[in-house]
């Protein structure tokens, strides 16, 4: 069976069971687009570095069958040390053993979105779906209609969530090719704040292919602190899109580390709805071996007096590929509007490749948008200061390579996170 | 803002595009449409040998095959190219050997957009080579240029004198399969310029070719082909109008530049196509594909665009650095207001060793204007220390305007650098405070501010057309305001 023959059965087999309400009409109409669009192709602008064909050569079953035990799972990298409340994912499905709650506030409700369907079902439909729109793009219509489990995360008008949230999704292809579709639904109402944390790993040699979609709503005057850290190694591709929407007086603050995985693409959406919205994206990408990661983001400021700030930074080494896709629309009502973007690539071989588009599209007049993009090596002025201080020039890279990925690292405000992430940078480098 | 204000600036929207007259003059044209036979016909109007119809063809039935673009941020309505007569001449009998034999009519179009062939005899400087719809009128300094050894003179001139030098160059830097609008040149081409420097000479002057629109549901399809051979120099301006009409016009050039070792080419533009009136209708579709190569080591290739006209105008001057120390320039101000669309930018690929290109763009929209710098750079895995530097600035003028930067940067070698930048921001308003306490009005404040924004640009053109590009960038501006 080919792969979207396999889609296809796989849908037929949701068909069979499902009764008729809103969420599986939704599913259809979201399968009927995807039939329409297919897997995305390097023909689509939006898709003209990231080549998802060798993926579909692959037989994947989708089940969420694992061996693995808790002992294993901790190993794998599920990050029991770092005090929080935890979700864990196994080729996804939840994994209750591990799941941890330490928050003693009941209005806030945490669980999986298959529950949340059940028990809350009118917060899932008030939210669930409303604020991506899947007629454009393949795999968000294929993950609509078809998607495994997720979390489901409820913050409350005025409530705050005392500890992060780690929702980790494990990628256990010991015993097969896997193809899984987690969905995460993240409701910040207002007043409230969170600080969430996506953690993915994977085990196993044969192929996976993971397609993520968050859905995340932040209400007026709320804050979010979101980070993404994707570690998972092998043979992995793994596409993410996270739509964020903002309503007036918000922040959020949202890191993405990718320091592993074979094949990663990220769609991240920031839609700012309301006005004095603050939006700090940042990232940190170190591909190695002939890893492929394509970083795609898009800021829509769609009202006045909103701030945004972005930064991403790549250390390419041997035969990787990065690609950096940044935009920034201003409305035509978003006066008032600052927006920066900045994409700064250091390369350590010359069989690397960095392609990168830093956009603007601006509708608005009273608007102060800047974006600028380098690509280079390491500088040589602070490389011969730290030289002429006698320190090799082994230990003068190693220091400033982890300063400039460490820029990034610092953004996240979780201190044992961080400390476990550089630590892991400076591994990788 | 005060009523006298908007008093002033009505009465200046209302300010008709200047050029927009028509010349009554017996034309010879083409049957309306597309087809082989047309192709054959202008072939064979222009006298053309056997090789360059077969290549007109083989461009034509690629074109067929071919769909018109759509991956761009506007719409327009599709351009019907059956409605399109696709040559237009004026009638003459006979091959002129000097321009009194012109006809006067003519010369006094020229004369009228203040380009007096005539003068031209007098003041040195400048040689012409006057393009009237799709055939070129006349070409002065013929002359003086010939001792030098250079040629400067229209490309079915050259098939005919040169046909050596057309066979190699046409179509090496652009090919005929190039893209949907190359390809449609390629196919229905029917004038255009031809320079050759031979090795080692700089050309005296500074070269210059005129294009004017004038009859009716025509296109214009020129081709211009300046190759510079070893160590030689030379600049080369273009200029354009057209008349005012309700529809719109497509204009679609194709320009090739091939520069050998150490050779120099600038390329400048002052493109004032009609840009439709206030409501967008009517006007010029400028979609046109410039390309240059630096083929041998050392060599420059430089463009610079003033780009004011044009309902909508579409171009990506581009540079090919082949040679090893090549360099690759582009400097544009794109100015659009009212309906106007530019869409416009560069493509710098980096084949050769220590290559350098810079690039800077201004972008000034106002009005209902949407203007987007859309550009390339490549450097190729065997581009060693490789340097490019990009900066795009764009200002708005109102509030209903848009500007757009899409930037692709594509590296595959770990030695090279490169830095983009770019700006958006509205006109200063303390700049225009600043400009009223001296006495200066609006208007005349936009245009101080608009001139000093481009400046960096300005400085790069002839002197001759930098005055007359900086009267343009006020003219475009004005009533920009309100």
């Amino acid at each position: 069976m080919t792969f979207l023959e396999q889609i296809k059965s796989d849908f037929n087999l949701y068909t069979a069971q499902a009764s008729d309400d809103h969420f599986s009409r939704l599913r259809k109409e979201a399968f009927a687009a995807f039939e329409q669009l297919g897997i995305p192709t390097t023909q689509l602008e939006e898709w003209k570095y990231s080549n998802l064909r060798s993926v579909q050569q692959g037989n994947f079953t989708t089940s969420c069958v694992s061996n693995l035990d808790a002992d294993s799972l901790i190993k794998a990298g599920v990050l029991n040390t770092i005090e929080s409340n935890k979700l864990v994912f196994v080729n996804g499905c939840l994994f209750p053993e591990l799941s941890v709650w330490l928050e003693t506030d009941e209005r806030i409700k945490i669980c999986s979105l298959a529950q949340a369907r059940k028990d809350f079902s009118s917060i899932f439909d008030a939210h669930f779906g409303k604020y991506i729109n899947f007629s454009k793009d393949g795999l968000l219509a294929l993950n609509t209609a078809l998607m495994s489990d997720g979390a489901f995360v409820f913050v409350p008008e005025g409530a705050a969530l005392k500890h992060p949230l780690m929702i980790t999704n494990i990628t256990d292809a010991n015993e097969h090719a896997l193809f899984q579709q987690p969905r995460n639904l993240i409701i910040i109402e207002k007043n409230a704040s969170a600080s969430i944390i996506e953690n993915y790993m994977a085990v196993g040699a044969y192929t996976s292919f993971t397609n993520v979609v968050n859905e995340i709503f932040v209400g007026e005057n709320a804050s979010l602190e979101h980070y993404k850290v994707q570690r998972a190694a092998g043979n992995t591709y793994h596409t993410n899109y996270t739509q964020l929407h903002q309503l007036a007086n918000t922040n959020i603050n949202q890191v993405t580390l990718t320091l592993d995985g074979q094949w990663v693409r990220n769609n991240l959406h920031f839609f700012m709805n309301g006005e004095n919205c603050n939006s700090l994206l940042y990232g940190l990408y170190i591909p190695d071996g002939k890893q492929f990661v394509d970083n795609h983001s898009r800021v829509d400021h769609a009202k006045p007096n909103c701030f945004s700030d972005e930064k991403y930074k790549g250390i390419l080494k041997d035969e990787a590929t990065a690609v950096f896709n940044g935009k920034i629309v201003v409305h035509e009502d978003a006066q008032k509007t600052n927006a920066y973007q900045r994409n700064q690539n250091i390369l350590l071989s010359n069989t690397a490749t960095i392609n990168t588009k830093p956009q603007l599209e601006i509708f608005a007049d009273d608007v102060k948008c800047t974006h600028g993009a380098t690509i280079g090596q390491l500088d040589e002025e602070p490389m011969f200061y730290l030289r002429s201080r006698g320190i090799s020039e082994q230990e003068a890279r190693r220091l400033l390579l982890n300063a400039f990925a460490d820029d990034i690292a610092e953004k996240i405000k979780i201190p044992e996170l961080v400390a476990i992430l550089e630590s892991e940078i400076e591994r990788k480098l | 803002m005060s009523d006298t204000e908007v008093g002033i600036i009505d009465q200046i929207v209302t300010q008709e595009y200047k050029y927009g007259f028509t010349t009554n003059i017996e034309m010879e044209t083409a049957p309306m449409g597309l087809s082989e036979d047309t192709v054959r016909f202008i072939s064979a109007k222009k006298n053309e040998p056997e090789w360059m119809l077969a290549w007109r063809l083989k461009a034509y039935h690629h074109w067929l095959k071919m769909e018109e673009p759509n991956w761009q941020n506007f719409d327009y309505p599709k351009i019907n190219y059956q409605d399109i007569i696709f040559y237009a001449a004026p009638k003459q009998k006979v091959q002129l050997d000097s321009l009194d034999q012109v006809d006067p009519e003519l010369l006094k179009t020229f004369e009228k957009l203040g380009i007096s062939l005539q003068e031209q005899k007098r003041l040195t400087g400048v040689a012409v080579d006057a393009v009237f719809d799709s055939v070129s009128i006349a070409t002065t300094f013929k002359e003086q240029l010939k001792e030098k050894g250079v040629i400067f003179c229209s490309i079915s001139e050259a098939m005919h004198e040169h046909p050596e030098l057309v066979k190699k160059y046409i179509g090496s830097v652009v090919p005929q399969t190039d893209n949907y609008f190359a390809a449609l040149n390629s196919a229905v081409f029917s004038d255009g310029s031809f320079v050759y420097i031979p090795k080692g000479v700089r050309c005296p002057m500074e070269l210059s070719t005129y294009f004017r629109i004038n009859a009716e549901n025509t296109g214009q399809f020129e081709r211009t082909l300046i190759i510079a051979d070893d160590d030689s120099y030379v600049s080369y301006l273009e200029g354009c109008t057209a008349p005012m009409r309700d529809e719109h016009q497509l204009h679609a050039a194709v320009v090739e530049l091939v520069a050998h070792e150490n050779a120099e080419i600038k390329y400048s533009t002052v493109q004032n196509w009609y840009p439709g009136d206030k409501d967008g209708k009517g006007g010029i579709y400028n979609f046109v594909t410039k390309r240059g190569i630096c083929e041998g080591n050392n060599a420059k290739i430089s463009w610079t665009q003033v780009e004011t006209g044009s309902a909508i105008t579409w171009k990506y001057p581009s540079c090919i650095l082949k040679g090893d120390n090549s360099t690759g320039e582009f400097f544009s101000v794109a100015v659009t207001n009212n309906a106007q669309i530019a869409d416009t930018g560069t493509k710098m690929i980096h084949i050769g060793k220590n290559t350098k290109s810079r690039i800077v763009s201004k972008g000034i929209s106002a009005g209902k204007s949407h203007n987007s710098y859309r550009g390339l750079v490549k450097i190729n895995k065997k581009a060693d220390g490789a340097r490019n530097y990009t900066q795009c600035d764009s200002m708005l003028i109102g509030d209903k305007c848009g500007a757009h930067t899409f930037p692709y940067i594509e590296v595959n070698n770990n030695t090279a650098t490169l830095e983009h930048e770019a700006s958006t921001s509205k006109i200063g308003e303390d700049q225009i405070f600043y400009c009223a306490q001296r006495g200066i009005g609006l208007e005349e404040a936009i245009s101080l501010i608009v001139n000093g924004f481009c400046k960096e640009v300005l400085n790069q053109l002839p002197m001759e057309f930098a005055v007359e590009a900086q009267k343009l960038l006020a003219v475009s501006l004005e009533g920009s305001v309100g």
